[in-house]
């Protein structure tokens, strides 16, 4: 066994081939695109916007572009995220964009600079703060509501509906969301609790487009088509002598 | 060979996609990212040397800011780092796994097997996204992935102005070629409403809204919404179905389903050769029967070109086989149309039971779990029957350690010096007076924890005691803090109360469980 072990040790490693090594990394984008322009535009004329986009198609920078001019304003304004580490984060991410003096954090377990312009939370706690202290956010423009789909799970999205419904009512809702079939839905649903039209905006495009791939058993790399087939003929052999399924076998017996 | 199972292995993998690097690759359990990581540092190595001794430096860094990161546990990640290698879950310590991440973004992992909350938030984009399989357990059950959540993951290939095209792998295992996954970004699924109505709900409600208002969550939510939609789009249908089916009589002769029609006729003769059956023939009537249909027959069918009404009569029954279907899925939701009423009347019946309210006026009790929103009622009766302001703070700690904790299978900690049966008959107790189970979630693991971590005890003493890992210690932690500034907020004029609990609090909230950056 310790021989065998000491031979592994000795074995080289394997490198890959590193074409990419040595290019720099690549820069952030710097233009808006078309549709993150509309939704920018869409905010800034006060209405209640719904961005649904693949991920990493840049949803984050719209949200950046409201904060800025809503601070600019000497306003106020919400960001909420579904997870804790992900506050944290934003809190840091935003301190450094803003200052820590304009940026402030409430997780329930942390609370930091309560009464910051710029207020990240969880969104329990926002919700939580629509019911018991609605004052705090009387200076508030706007409430951002990243990955908004989270309104389909089934043990928290409670939070996310009694939120946009408890919501006072000159705040306005922006909701970052990934892509959904029925975001026009949704924002009908909203447009109705909060008696105020939604715009939505949509972007099916990925920045950078997908390429999907199968890799089989013995390594191989498979395309769609491919992969199906090699699943099918996989199948077949387990099932072994009942190569063909029984419903054909019938019809074949009456030929 | 496959070390950890099935093939191919994750070094067959990386061989086949290593023009496109670095990968995400996909897990779906902690223990899985350990071994391959394990497994494919034996054979592959991504780093020059210059990279390598940044990746040292950066970790000598991370030592100094907290010592004993990688603590007994995970010494073998700290040799991996520096092949290009990593792994990501839950369950390390915040710190590591912001250094992983960190090292991730500077470009010196090429490899990184991970679990699904890498792909939720933070973009950390990868040239090719690896799904090791497509099968998770979601609490309840095994299930494949959710288009959407195979598109969260995947969408993480391709990074922007670097790759024409983010690559996306799925394995194909060869002991569950079945399972194999197939996944379209146009069938991505709908999002749906569940409003779920907890006791701080209700309590909200009464106390800070008014009946409208409260009507409006009832009778607005999104679950509400879409079933309305859709019971709205589904009467459209029956309308135009009826339309339909009325249109289709016009088709039919004025001679249809008399002795002449050949629609009639036809199917008279089936079922007279159905009766000439053996095993019909000896029944009683059967003789009748067969009488009765040969003198209709006696009529002279009628000479027309019998398909119209053929045709039409299928169609009809075709329809009619839609509408039965679009009439029980209007029964069904219908049946819920009032579910949120109900539910909201079930808790606010079991909170007037209990005291919490008297009609719309809140009590005690009620103005107590106002300020809290998790588990309730459990920690409302917990205070009210002193275990938090009368009892030494140690045992407090352990105590709401295990508010809301559900032990895993192999969950284990050594058992503390304090004795919690009182707690347990507590929740027996509630149980009995008619207090739901998922309202009284309470576990006895996690106390000893609590209460080492209170008197000081180090982190790595945590982590001897038990076999949680660092991630699962500091969620603990935290998540007791979390409850303690909401009991802080609940106590208001009880200053014993709340100098009990801040107490309590601001000795947990230390060292390696305090959030970090922050």
């Amino acid at each position: 066994m310790s021989v065998q072990k000491d031979r592994f040790r000795q074995k080289a490693k394997r490198r890959p081939l590193r074409r990419d090594a040595g290019k720099p990394a690549p820069g952030g984008p710097i233009r808006l695109d078309p549709f993150q322009e509309t939704a920018v535009n869409s905010l800034m004329e006060g209405h209640n916007v719904l961005v649904a986009a693949p991920t990493g198609t840049g949803k984050t920078l719209i949200a950046e572009k409201l904060i800025e001019r809503v601070l600019a304003g000497g306003r106020g304004i919400v960001y909420t995220s579904p997870i804790k580490a992900l506050s944290n984060q934003k809190y840091r991410d935003f301190s450094g964009l803003y200052g820590a003096g304009k940026v402030g954090l409430i997780t329930g377990d942390v609370s930091v600079n309560e009464r910051a312009p710029l207020l990240v939370m969880t969104t329990e706690i926002f919700r939580n703060w629509c019911f018991a202290n609605p004052e705090m956010l009387d200076d508030m423009t706007h409430v951002i509501f990243d990955e908004l789909h989270y309104l389909d799970d089934r043990e928290r999205g409670t939070a996310w509906e009694e939120s946009i419904i408890f919501a006072p009512s000159h705040v306005k809702i922006v909701g970052l969301s990934a892509t959904v079939p029925n975001v026009r839905e949704i924002a009908s649903w909203i447009a109705e609790v909060r008696g105020e039209p939604v715009k939505v905006i949509e972007e099916r495009c990925r920045a950078v487009p997908l390429e999907m791939n199968w890799i089989s058993p013995e390594g191989r790399v498979l395309g769609e088509a491919e992969a199906r087939e090699y699943v099918r003929q996989r199948l077949e052999r387990r099932r072994g002598r009942w190569a063909v399924p029984p419903d054909e076998e019938a019809e074949m017996a009456y030929d | 060979m496959a070390l950890t199972g099935g093939n191919p292995s994750c070094s067959e993998v990386i061989n086949a996609i290593q023009d496109h690097l670095p990968a995400l690759y996909f897990t779906f359990s902690r223990g899985k990212t350990e071994l391959l990581a394990d497994e494919l540092s034996r054979e592959w190595d991504f780093l020059f040397p210059r990279e390598k001794e940044r990746v040292r430096e950066m970790v000598r860094e991370a030592e100094a800011a907290q010592p004993g990161l990688f603590g007994p546990r995970r010494s073998k990640l700290k040799q991996i780092l520096t092949q290009g290698i990593a792994y990501h879950h839950a369950g390390l310590s915040p710190a590591l796994k912001d250094l992983v991440e960190r090292l991730y973004e500077k470009r010196l992992i090429y490899v990184l097997f991970c679990t699904e909350t890498f792909a939720v938030g933070v973009n950390f984009p990868a040239a090719s996204t690896v799904f090791d399989a497509c099968r998770k357990w979601d609490g309840r059950e095994f299930r494949g992935l959710l288009n959407r959540e195979f598109f969260q993951m995947a969408g993480r290939a391709g990074r922007r102005g670097f790759d024409p095209v983010g690559m996306v792998y799925v394995r194909v295992d060869d002991r569950f070629p079945e399972q194999t996954g197939f996944y379209s970004e146009e069938e991505i699924e709908p999002v749906r409403g569940h409003l779920i109505i907890s006791p701080n709900t209700v309590l909200s409600l009464l106390y800070w809204k008014t009946d409208e208002e409260i009507n409006r969550l009832l009778e607005q939510n999104l679950a509400v919404y879409q079933n309305n939609r859709e019971g709205r789009k589904i009467k459209q249908d029956l309308a135009e179905l009826d339309e339909k089916l009325a249109g289709l009589r016009e088709v039919f002769c004025p001679q249809v389903d008399t002795p002449a029609c050949y629609i009639l006729r036809s199917k008279l003769k089936k079922e007279l050769r159905s009766l000439a059956r053996k095993n019909k023939r000896g029944r009683p009537g059967t003789r009748e029967r067969r009488e009765e249909i040969r003198n209709l027959l006696k009529t002279a069918q009628k000479k027309c070109h019998h398909r119209p009404c053929a045709e039409a009569r299928r169609k009809q029954a075709d329809l009619a086989e839609r509408k039965s279907r679009l009439e029980r899925r209007m029964r069904v939701l219908g049946s819920h149309s009032r579910d949120y009423e109900r539910d909201f009347n079930r808790v606010w019946d079991l909170l007037e039971d209990l005291s919490y309210v008297e009609g719309r006026k809140l009590l005690p009790r009620g103005m107590f779990a106002l300020h809290l929103h998790v588990q309730e009622i459990l920690v409302t009766e917990l205070v009210f029957n002193g275990f938090v302001r009368d009892m030494p703070p140690a045992l407090v700690a352990a105590i709401l350690a295990g508010v809301d904790y559900i032990p895993g299978r192999d969950d284990r900690v050594d058992p503390g010096p304090y004795n919690l049966r009182e707690v347990e008959l507590l929740r027996k107790s509630l149980l009995r007076s008619g207090v739901p189970e998922n309202f009284c979630v309470w576990s006895p693991l996690p106390g000893p924890l609590a209460s080492a971590w209170y008197e000081g005890a180090s982190f790595e003493e945590l982590q001897s005691m038990s076999n949680f890992q660092e991630g699962d210690i500091f969620s603990v932690i935290r998540r007791e803090i979390d409850l303690l500034r909401q009991i802080e907020r609940a106590a208001g004029e009880d200053s014993e109360l709340r100098r009990q609990v801040e107490h309590i609090r601001r000795r947990l909230d230390r060292d390696e469980v305090a959030v970090p950056g922050i």
